[in-house]
C-alpha cells in the first residue's frame, strides 16, 4: 500500500516536461469502476507503456488521453489546457494533433488505402494540389513499408499490413502524440516485431510521445521507456523496464513471467480431475 | 418491483434523451451540410447505394397495393351499381395513404436495415471512434449524407409506387373487372388532386427523415459482437415501422386541417 502511494506521488511530480496529464481520473460504466482515481503524467518526446491483462481497462484509459470517452470524474490536460470538458467541436482541433492506431485497424472497409490514408487530410484541408496529397500518402505509407499498395481495399490485406495502414493514416497529419492500442495483439512474432521497430522508428524519427497499451511483455520491454502497470483501475507499477522486472508485487511478477495466481490455480483444483466421462464418446450421436 | 419500474422508466426516459439530442445534432449538421459542395459527393454516393436497387421492390409494392385495392373495392362499389367510380377510390388511395406507408415500410426494411447493420458493425470495429479520433464530427460525416439521401429519395421512391399502384388498379379493374377505360381514367382525373398527390409526398419526407434518423442512431448505439448489431436491426424496423404509422397519423390530422380551411371537403363519389 504504502508502495503504491509513494508511485503515485512520484508519477504526479515528473510534472513539467508532461504533454498529457490524468488527474484523479475516474471512469465507471454503470456501477462498475474500470479506472478508479488515476494521476498519470506523459513525458513529452518519450515512449511510455501500459500494461495489464485484457479488460483491466488499458483501452478505456488510452481512449480518455484524447477524450474520445468522457471521464467519469477527474481531468485531462493536453499541452496545460484542460480537454475533458471541451465541447467535441474543439476537441476535434486537439485531436488532430494525436494519431491513434485502434487495435483491429479499423480502416474504414468502404475505403481502399488511398482513402483511408488521405481521409484526415481531406477531411480538415481544401486541397487544390492532389499532386502533393499523393507524394504525401506515398511517404506514409513507405514509413510503413506499404508503399505500393494505394489501390488495395482493406478486405484483401493480412492483419499485420492492416495495422500497418492505420499506422500510416494515423501519422498522416503528421501528429505530437501517437497511441497505439494493442500494436501486437494477433500477429505472429515477426510481424509484432517489425510493428515494434515501426514504433522505435517513429518515435526516433519524428520525435513524437508515444503511449502503448499492451499485454506483449516482449514488446513492452522493447520499446518502452517507462512501463505502467494497472490492476483493478489502480497504477501498481510504475518504472523502467528494470524496475518492473524486479518489482517485489506478487500481482506484478505473475503477470510479466506470464503465471496463474494461487487463487485462480485453486478454483481449477476445487472443480475435480477430469475423467473420461466428462467427455463424449468419439462416436456420439443425438 | 415499484423499484425495478422506476429504475426502467429513468433508463428509457435517458434513452429519448438521447435519442432527442442526437435528432438535434443531425438537424444542425444537415441544415449546415446542405449549402457544402463537400457533402454532396457523398450525398450522391449514398442515393447510389440506396436508392438505385430499391426501385424494383418499390414498384412491386405499389403494383400489389393497387391490384389489391380494385379487387376489394369492386364488390362493394359495384353493389350500389358505382363499380365506374373504381379509379377515383383505387387511386386516392393509392397516393395518399397505402402508397406512401407501404412503400416507407418496404423501406424500412430494406434501407434501414442496412444503414443499422453498416453503421453497428463500424461502432462495433471501432471504424465511428477512428473518425472522431481524427477530429471528425461522425454525424456530419457518416449520418448527414445517409439522412440527406433517404430525404431526396423516399419521396422520388414512393411517386415509383404510386404510378405502379395506379397501373396495378387499372389492370385490374380494366382488364379483368371489364370497367370501361375511359370512365375508369375520368373519374380517378376527377377524384385525384394535386393536394391528395402533394399529401403523399410531404409524408415521403417526413418517412424518409424518420427512418433513416432511427437506423443510424440505432447502429450508433448497438452494442457489441453480432448478436447486438442483429438486435439493433430489429430494433430499428421495429422503431421505424410505428414512427411511419404515427407520421402518418400526424400528417393526415395537418393535412386535413388545413384542407379544411381553404377548400370544402367533396365526397369521393
Ligand atoms: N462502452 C462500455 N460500456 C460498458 N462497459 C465497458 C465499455 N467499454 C469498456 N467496458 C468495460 O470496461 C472494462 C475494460 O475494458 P477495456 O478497456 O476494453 O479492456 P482492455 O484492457 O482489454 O482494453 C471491461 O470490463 C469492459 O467490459
Ligand atoms: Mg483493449
Amino acid at each position: 500500500m504504502a508502495e503504491e502511494n509513494k508511485e503515485n506521488i512520484e508519477s504526479n511530480n515528473k510534472g513539467n516536461g508532461d504533454i498529457v496529464t490524468l488527474k484523479n481520473l475516474t471512469k465507471r460504466f454503470g456501477d462498475y469502476v474500470v479506472l478508479d482515481e488515476i494521476s498519470l503524467g506523459i513525458e513529452k518526446g518519450k515512449t511510455t507503456v501500459v500494461i495489464g491483462p485484457s479488460g483491466c481497462g488499458k483501452t478505456v484509459l488510452i481512449k480518455h488521453l484524447l477524450v474520445l470517452l468522457r471521464p467519469s470524474g477527474g481531468e485531462v490536460y493536453f499541452k496545460g489546457q484542460r480537454i475533458d470538458n471541451l465541447p467535441e467541436q474543439e476537441l476535434n482541433k486537439v485531436r488532430m494533433q494525436y494519431g491513434f492506431l485502434f487495435q483491429g485497424g479499423a480502416l474504414f472497409d468502404s475505403l481502399s488505402v488511398v482513402g483511408n490514408v488521405t481521409f484526415p487530410i481531406v477531411q480538415h484541408y481544401e486541397i487544390t494540389d492532389w499532386k502533393k496529397v499523393e507524394e504525401l500518402v506515398a511517404s506514409k505509407l513507405a514509413m510503413v513499408g506499404l508503399d505500393g499498395f494505394q489501390n488495395y481495399y482493406p478486405a484483401n490485406l493480412s492483419g499485420g499490413q492492416r495495422k500497418r495502414v492505420a499506422l500510416a493514416r494515423a501519422i498522416a497529419l503528421s501528429p505530437e502524440v501517437i497511441l497505439y492500442d494493442e500494436p501486437t495483439t494477433g500477429l505472429d512474432p515477426i510481424r509484432s516485431d517489425i510493428i515494434n521497430e515501426l514504433i522505435l522508428k517513429l518515435q526516433r524519427e519524428l520525435g513524437v510521445t508515444t503511449v502503448v497499451v499492451t499485454h506483449d511483455m516482449t514488446s513492452a520491454y522493447k520499446i518502452a521507456d517507462r512501463i505502467i502497470m494497472l490492476h483493478h483501475g489502480k497504477i501498481i507499477a510504475d518504472g523502467d523496464a528494470d524496475h518492473i522486472r524486479n518489482h517485489p508485487h506478487p500481482i506484478v511478477q505473475q503477470f510479466i513471467n506470464g503465471q496463474v495466481g494461487e487463487d485462480d490455480l485453486a478454483v481449477l483444483r476445487a472443480s475435480g480431475t477430469l475423467t473420461q466421462s466428462q467427455f463424449l464418446p468419439r462416436d456420439f450421436k443425438e | 418491483m415499484l423499484e425495478e419500474l422506476g429504475s426502467k422508466s429513468i433508463i428509457s426516459l435517458g434513452n429519448i434523451g438521447r435519442f432527442g439530442r442526437f435528432v438535434w445534432q443531425v438537424m444542425v449538421a444537415s441544415s449546415r451540410s446542405c449549402f457544402r459542395v463537400s457533402t454532396y459527393p457523398l450525398v450522391w454516393a449514398q442515393i447510389h447505394a440506396i436508392g438505385v436497387r430499391s426501385v424494383p421492390v418499390i414498384m412491386i409494392t405499389g403494383a400489389f397495393v393497387g391490384m389489391t385495392l380494385a379487387i376489394q373495392a369492386y364488390d362493394q362499389l359495384a353493389g350500389m351499381g358505382l363499380e365506374e367510380h373504381l379509379g377515383a377510390l383505387i387511386n386516392v388511395s393509392v397516393v395518399k395513404e397505402l402508397g406512401p406507408v407501404l412503400a416507407a415500410v418496404m423501406l424500412a426494411g430494406r434501407i434501414g436495415g442496412a444503414l443499422t447493420a453498416e453503421l453497428g458493425t463500424m461502432n462495433v470495429t471501432e471504424q465511428i471512434d477512428a473518425v472522431r479520433s481524427m477530429g471528425t464530427d461522425p454525424v456530419k460525416y457518416l449520418v448527414v449524407p445517409r439522412v440527406l439521401a433517404c430525404l431526396l429519395l423516399t419521396p422520388i421512391l414512393i411517386i415509383y409506387a404510386d404510378l405502379l399502384g395506379i397501373l396495378g388498379g387499372y389492370f385490374v379493374s380494366v382488364v379483368q373487372l371489364e370497367i370501361n377505360s375511359s370512365a375508369y381514367w375520368n373519374f380517378s382525373a376527377s377524384g385525384v388532386e394535386l393536394w391528395d398527390v402533394s399529401v403523399g409526398v410531404v409524408k415521403g419526407i417526413f418517412f424518409g427523415g424518420a427512418i433513416a434518423t432511427i437506423s443510424c442512431y440505432k447502429g450508433f448505439t448497438c452494442r457489441e459482437g453480432a448478436h447486438g448489431v442483429g438486435q439493433a436491426c430489429t430494433e430499428a424496423f421495429v422503431s421505424s415501422f410505428i414512427s411511419i404509422l404515427a407520421l402518418n397519423f400526424a400528417v393526415d390530422v395537418v393535412a386535413k386541417g388545413i384542407y379544411n380551411t381553404f377548400w370544402t371537403v367533396k365526397s369521393l363519389v
